[in-house]
């Protein structure tokens, strides 16, 4: 099958929730358009596009500088900073506000430590407590492949333009920023789909974008909850392609590490700003939450519970919850790289109307509510022929759900791994007499393992706590941690809730050192 | 591949199979919008005692509401079990769901039933104004929720516009009180500047830390914080017995039109209703009971004393299209 056909494939496949959404609109017919005019549906477009530009600008600057860090200059406790930062990621945000309000609300945990002191500590909400937590649990998506990028990017360029007399400053910005600029558009990008599509942080902190109004018309107002989702998918969609025309062919041609150590700046006197940085970074994003999980859980493990069920009492009643979670997204990262590779390489190599049309509609699936891809998969299962409504509310479909939800994730570091593959290799292969797959297998793949497993592993967390399309379409009794977490929530049960998170964050954190960072750091 | 990576992806089989393949053709399949700690037990002592295999799958009420909508007559489920009746009478109003039996329904008062018989409610919740005692003193909080359009409560009174109990609230108080009072009220509310909150556990724990005075929210979710927080300051105040305000809203039970195991969840239904069951809502989920008989959980007044406005339950379901019309014309946010 040609590389045009199994794209075309894979785009049809990714557009169920759109063509659900479609349908459904059409049986509305003049309301949807009627729903599109009005205030209640305008003023909110508004507040999210301000929300998404301003988070996505604000986390490509965070990620640039945090790998730019990690990666290219002699920062102590490196090693560790890269095994910490991509974590914040794996906050499910209806947990992360909830634990961030709680420690910085008035009368919470950090005012109570720090007003005896008299520092005041402000109140955080609507736009800039948006923005702040936003940023924080999202420039992982800037940070992964940047990082990955950079890790590959020969340091014989930066070390010739550092022999020339030029400032590390003038270095970053003549070279390295040149070379990672495709990597930072594609995690501005996610940032930006992934704030425009954030319904539990805004919810908390109080900043009214379009999830909430789709949420709160979900049951009684469908017209307009069909179409503010349609809306939005329509916008992801619009701004990918008008992203994918803005960059395309824009950067320079892959080059290849000539030698196995990159360089590394020293930073001198920057030393200690640089890793007051990391570590406010880390205090901020992941510290601070994961302190106030833990004083609720200890608080919970000392005061014990009697109740049937209660975590605190059996903490081990999270072992199955947990092997779900880690199967679930290991074998969803794996088919995400595996379905959106063809994609990849023709929007790269042969990029052309339906390429781009492809790509537009895969990524704008990060953009749909969860809710929306699960409704919409049961409206298509369940009226296809007889094997197919057979995988409703199983895994596999659960699988798939994630896949057109998060592969956007794996296709644009996907995007980013190819283009860095230099192709007068692919070329001098050719001649050589090797076959499509044989090149693929031993000079493409080995070359563009960074970036796809820096794809993978922004898959692979995102699946770990995805919750609205996890409770509606996994297989009835089938928890994972994210439902666990959220059974909890629900009730206020907090010391079960943080437990629950605890391991999720742990297990993302022995899951993203076992696949992304020992094997990035693996030389290749 | 090395044997490693084998072993691996052999194992993440086992982990994915290990809970079987989609639901099981002779359990009886729940859709659950109470959360496994409020009704698991439960689930278990039924599936002990009759031996019928149970399917759960938990969610929030109205998204599987939302859910069974769009399954229609091809869902797994036989039983839907909702935190409010609003989701429920929304798949009424779709004729998803079936009749219950004469027997079931008369357990209940007929204030907490569905008068075509689509659904039961099996416990109930009181909607109370939670204060942080350190901050104002009972004596200065008012007998009905209408008065927090007063000066002294400028401000100070947190709002979930978005919480199906709220809008339950607005929907009895538009029977009760008419139209054009209601929009009145709203009107004066949003006046007043309340602070507007995600859910009915952002309310309870804001208050607790002093963050907003007092908030409008159901009675249960304090129990929890004072379990959870030992001497946090928040405390539970009853409107006066006939106000609107002091409302008791039923969760409800119904079973979905063509179920498979229409017998199987007739039975569960009727478990739900059992003095078993009743009791269990009492002194573990701090619920109050709907089947006269079973005291309500200690330092709780008992339904009967309460006077709970005299509404129609049905309209909870019938008439949410129009509250929310309100609630959102009225200038409330995020609804």
């Amino acid at each position: 099958m040609s590389l045009v056909a199994v794209s075309a494939l894979v785009a049809c496949l990714f557009a169920t929730p759109l063509a659900y959404l479609a349908v459904r609109g059409l049986g509305e017919g003049g309301a949807v358009a009627a729903a599109w005019a009005s205030a209640a549906t305008l003023e909110p477009l508004a507040r999210t596009l301000v929300l998404g530009v301003s988070v996505a600008a604000a986390a490509a600057a965070l990620g640039t500088a945090l790998a730019w860090l990690v990666t290219r200059t002699d920062l102590p406790g490196r090693r560790l900073a890269r095994l910490l930062l991509p974590l914040p990621l794996v906050m499910p945000s209806f947990i992360a506000a909830f634990a961030l309000l709680a420690a910085f609300a008035p009368g919470g945990l950090l005012a109570g430590l720090l007003e005896p002191l008299g520092v005041e500590v402000p109140t955080l909400e609507g736009f800039w407590g948006a923005l702040y937590v936003l940023t924080l649990f999202t420039y992982p998506y800037v940070y992964l492949p940047v990082a990955a990028r950079l890790g590959q990017l020969p340091a014989s360029l930066e070390e010739s333009a550092r022999l020339l007399g030029r400032s590390p400053a003038a270095v970053f910005r003549t070279v390295v920023a040149p070379q990672t600029a495709g990597a930072v558009w594609a995690g501005a990008l996610l940032v930006f789909l992934y704030t425009i599509s954030d319904f539990g942080a805004v919810q908390l902190l109080r900043y009214e974008t379009l999830t909430s109004s789709i949420y709160a018309s979900r049951v009684f107002d469908r017209t307009a909850a069909l179409a503010q989702s349609l809306l939005l998918g329509l916008l992801a969609v619009a701004v990918v392609a008008a992203e994918r025309s803005a960059t395309r062919g824009g950067g320079p041609p892959g080059r290849l590490a000539a030698g196995r150590r990159s360089l590394r700046v020293p930073l001198g006197r920057w030393r200690v700003p640089a890793v007051a940085v990391v570590a406010g970074v880390v205090g901020l994003a992941l510290v601070a939450p994961v302190g106030v999980l833990a004083f609720w859980a200890a608080r919970g493990l000392l005061a014990g519970s009697t109740r049937a069920g209660a975590l605190v009492a059996d903490a081990g009643a999270l072992a199955v919850p947990a092997a779900h979670t880690a199967a679930l997204a290991v074998v969803t990262a794996l088919v995400a790289v595996a379905a959106v590779l063809p994609l990849a390489y023709l929007t790269v190599r042969h990029p052309s109307r339906l390429a781009g049309g492809a790509n537009a509609v895969v990524v704008g699936g990060f953009a749909l509510p969860g809710l929306v891809v699960a409704l919409a998969l049961a409206f298509w299962t369940l009226q296809a022929p007889w094997p197919l409504a057979a995988l409703y509310q199983t895994q596999a479909l659960l699988v798939f759900a994630y896949l057109i939800h998060f592969g956007s994730q794996a296709l644009r570091a996907s995007q980013v791994a190819v283009a860095a593959i230099p192709g007068r290799l692919d070329d001098a292969a050719r001649t050589l007499g090797a076959g499509r797959l044989r090149r693929l297998r031993t000079v493409e793949l080995p070359l563009a393992a960074p970036g796809l497993l820096a794809g993978a592993g922004l898959v692979l967390l995102s699946t770990m706590k995805e919750l609205p399309a996890t409770l509606l379409l996994a297989p009835p009794g089938f928890e994972t941690l994210a439902t666990r977490i959220w059974n909890a929530t629900e009730d206020a049960f907090l010391a079960d809730a943080s437990l629950a998170a605890l391991a999720l964050l742990l297990l993302s954190g022995v899951l993203t050192w076992f696949l992304v960072v020992r094997r990035g750091d693996a030389p290749t | 591949m090395s044997r490693k990576t084998a072993v691996v992806a052999v194992a993440l089989l086992l982990a994915l199979g290990s809970a079987g393949c989609g639901s099981r053709r002779d359990a009886l399949t729940i859709y659950s919008g109470r959360t496994q700690n409020l009704i698991g037990p439960l689930l278990e002592r039924f599936n002990k005692e009759t031996g019928i295999p149970i399917d759960v799958k938990y969610g929030d009420s109205a998204e599987l509401a939302l859910l069974l909508a769009e399954e229609g007559d091809r869902t797994p489920a036989d039983v839907f079990l909702s935190q409010s009746p609003g989701a429920t009478g929304f798949l009424a109003g779709k004729g998803r769901l079936g009749q219950l039996e004469a027997a079931t329904l008369d357990k209940v008062d007929a204030r907490f039933r569905n008068a075509d018989g689509r659904w039961v409610g099996i416990s109930g919740r009181q909607r109370v104004l939670v204060y942080n005692s350190e901050q104002v003193a009972e004596a200065e909080l008012p007998d009905s929720v209408l008065d927090l359009t007063g000066d002294r409560f400028t401000g100070k009174v947190a709002i979930a516009p978005s919480n199906g109990s709220f809008q339950d609230f607005v929907t009895a108080m538009r029977q009760l009180e008419g139209e054009e009072a209601t929009a009145a009220w709203l009107k004066a509310m949003v006046a007043n500047k309340p602070r507007t909150y995600a859910n009915n556990n952002a309310i309870v724990e804001a208050v607790g830390r002093g963050e907003v005075e007092m908030g409008l929210v159901n009675h249960y979710y304090n129990y929890r914080f004072q379990q959870e927080s030992p001497g946090i300051p928040s405390r539970n105040h009853s409107f006066a017995g006939d106000d609107v305000g002091a409302l008791v809203i039923p969760s409800t039970a119904s079973i979905l039109a063509g179920a498979d195991k229409t017998e199987e969840a007739g039975r569960f239904v009727d478990f739900l209703l059992s003095a078993e069951a009743q009791r269990y809502f009492s002194d573990q989920t701090f619920e109050y009971p709907l089947v006269s008989g079973i005291p309500a959980a200690a330092g709780l007044p008992p339904l009967a004393s309460l006077r709970s406005p005299d509404y129609d339950v049905d309209a909870l379901g019938g008439g949410l299209e129009r509250t929310v019309e309100l609630i959102r014309s009225s200038g409330f946010n995020g609804v």
